[in-house]
């Protein structure tokens, strides 16, 4: 479960992202972030992984106060999170197998269950072929996909997509969603940033639209 | 704690793997670390090898009394008595000219060389030992003997072994300062490396913060580089140094034969070695904590 409870959020510099929010997400609710660039949607899901902290109020992740732990117990709340970075964060210094290993590195997973894990993560967004690529020979959508994969790949909670079909074809736009929909299934509780809403309306599914750091009516 | 222990080991491994896999530069930085370690090392077992036998030359300080060549035998009891009364004196030896021209001819194979010669060239002389081993009191005293009639001049035997335990422990103290400064060169020559890896690994470690990747974690395969760096180098130096007494013992042990001693550098003992390597690596990993502590800062998120 993820409540926000009059959470506000200021960066240095004085820019208020974020006002006096709260609403709450149930476990293995499917919930859409809309808004247009700018509106805050980034900063909630970083709040919610404990990336950015809130300035004031409260932020429930999983029963527990992200405003109350130490900064040295963040991590460790990322552990049960599957984050998909607005700017990707691939590192393509290394093949996408090895980027998709690297939460499981994190957690210590054991060495050869690990590499059974990644295949099964890689197969799931149907990047099994590509394994040993360099993840600069891919495409924009197989680099959205590994993104997924890497997401997943340690069976988190909580599955956080920030505009994950940005930049995608209707059709390859609407195979990413089904993707988040199937994790959704299996109990996942999955929330999707994106600004173009056409695509979120035909999923039935609650919409939270920001606009300037609050609720758009 | 078997996961914890497991992990560790694979960070141990991957780092030794990625030391000995370093580009050429890096494997020349380490070999200048460890030419800059060998030689306080080197020092301090010149210093640790001839410390017994230096011990023992100024454990027994004799001060020789020569007397004029024109002393008569009256002069020479003069001395004697007055060397006799004399509360700072434990104990005396008389050398008559004649028993030290026999002497040195013994000592030199130089048989004959007394019928060869007019007359004796070579003083009387008494050795004394003194009762006090204090090296202020020595030189009173020195000077005080030289003072007596007839006595051409009164010679601290134990001078020039004095001389040369000062020497030593000039050499030691160098060693103390040459290991100190080396060691701080160490933690800032590791400091550096791991503030390159950091800054070339940059991106990695910022995806892994941003998934959950603790300070400990990230931190552990730069510690570890850092440890195995500090060994290697400990190592290396080590290596030098054996090579090097071992070289040099033979043309040590001749000399030392010229003057009837027997003398040899020793290399590390164990616990030596041990307690060397143990340092390095204790002051690596220093090193590379405060860069890791610094730069894992500036990398967000924090
Ligand atoms: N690190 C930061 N420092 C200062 N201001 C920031 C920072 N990150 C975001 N902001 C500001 O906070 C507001 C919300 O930004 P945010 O990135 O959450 O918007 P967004 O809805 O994700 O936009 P987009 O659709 O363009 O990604 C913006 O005005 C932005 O300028
Ligand atoms: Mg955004």
């Amino acid at each position: 479960m993820i409540q926000f409870d009059q959470v506000t959020k200021r960066y240095p510099g004085g820019n208020e992202a974020l006002k006096n929010l709260s609403f709450a997400i149930d476990s293995g609710e499917m919930v859409f972030l809309a808004g247009h660039s700018g509106a805050g949607k980034s900063t909630l899901l970083k709040l919610i992984a404990g990336i950015e902290r809130a300035t004031s109020g409260g932020v429930l992740v999983n029963g527990q106060n992200l405003s109350k732990l130490r900064p040295s117990q963040l991590p460790y709340v990322r552990q049960h999170i599957g984050l998909v970075f607005q700017d990707h964060k691939i590192l393509f210094d290394r093949p996408v197998f090895d980027n998709v290993m690297l939460p499981l590195n994190i957690i210590g997973f054991d060495r050869r269950d690990a590499a059974k894990r990644v295949r099964a993560a890689l197969d799931k967004v149907g990047l099994l072929g590509k394994e040993k690529a360099m993840p600069i020979h891919l495409s924009g959508g197989e680099q959205q996909r590994l993104c997924i994969a890497r997401a997943v790949v340690h069976r988190p909670s909580i599955l956080l997509a920030d505009e994950p079909s940005a930049n995608l074809d209707r059709a390859y736009a609407l195979d990413i969603m089904e993707l988040f929909k199937s994790f959704h299934q299996v109990g996942v509780t999955v929330v999707i940033s994106a600004h173009d809403e056409t695509l979120m309306e035909d999923y039935g599914r609650r919409i939270i639209r920001l606009r300037e750091g609050q609720f758009a009516a | 704690m078997k996961h914890f222990l497991y992990l560790h080991l694979l960070s141990a491994r991957q780092a030794l793997v990625k030391i000995l896999r370093q580009p050429f530069g890096s494997l020349l930085s380490l070999l200048m670390l460890s030419v800059a370690l060998a030689l306080p090392l080197a020092l301090y077992l010149g210093v640790e090898s001839t410390q017994a036998w230096v011990g023992k030359l100024t454990a027994t300080p004799q001060i020789s009394l020569f007397m004029e060549l024109s002393a008569e035998d009256a002069d020479l009891a003069a001395v004697k008595s007055s060397l006799a009364g004399n509360p700072k004196v434990k104990s005396v030896s008389f050398v008559s000219k004649a028993e030290a021209l026999a002497g040195l001819e013994k000592r030199n194979g130089l048989d004959g060389l007394a019928a060869d010669l007019d007359s004796n060239p070579l003083p009387d002389a008494f050795v004394v030992t003194p009762v006090t081993l204090e090296p202020g009191e020595l030189d009173m005293l020195q000077k005080e003997l030289s003072g007596l009639p007839m006595v051409e001049s009164a010679q601290f035997d134990a001078s020039w072994a004095k001389r040369l335990y000062g020497m030593v422990e000039l050499v030691r103290h160098l060693t103390l300062f040459l290991g100190a400064a080396l060691g701080l060169a160490l933690v800032l020559v590791t400091h550096n490396t791991i503030r390159m890896q950091i800054l070339a690994h940059r991106d990695e470690i910022e995806v892994s913060k941003l998934i959950g990747a603790s300070d400990n974690f990230i931190r552990r395969p730069f510690l570890y580089h850092a440890l195995w760096q500090g060994i290697l180098a400990g190592l290396i130096a080590w290596g030098l140094t054996s090579w090097l007494v071992a070289t040099a013992n033979p043309a040590v042990r001749e000399f030392a034969q010229l003057y009837n001693e027997r003398l040899e550098l020793r290399t590390l003992t164990a616990f030596e070695l041990l307690a060397m390597l143990a340092a390095t690596g204790v002051l690596a990993m220093l090193g590379a904590r405060l860069a890791a502590n610094h730069h894992l800062r500036q990398i967000e998120p924090h």
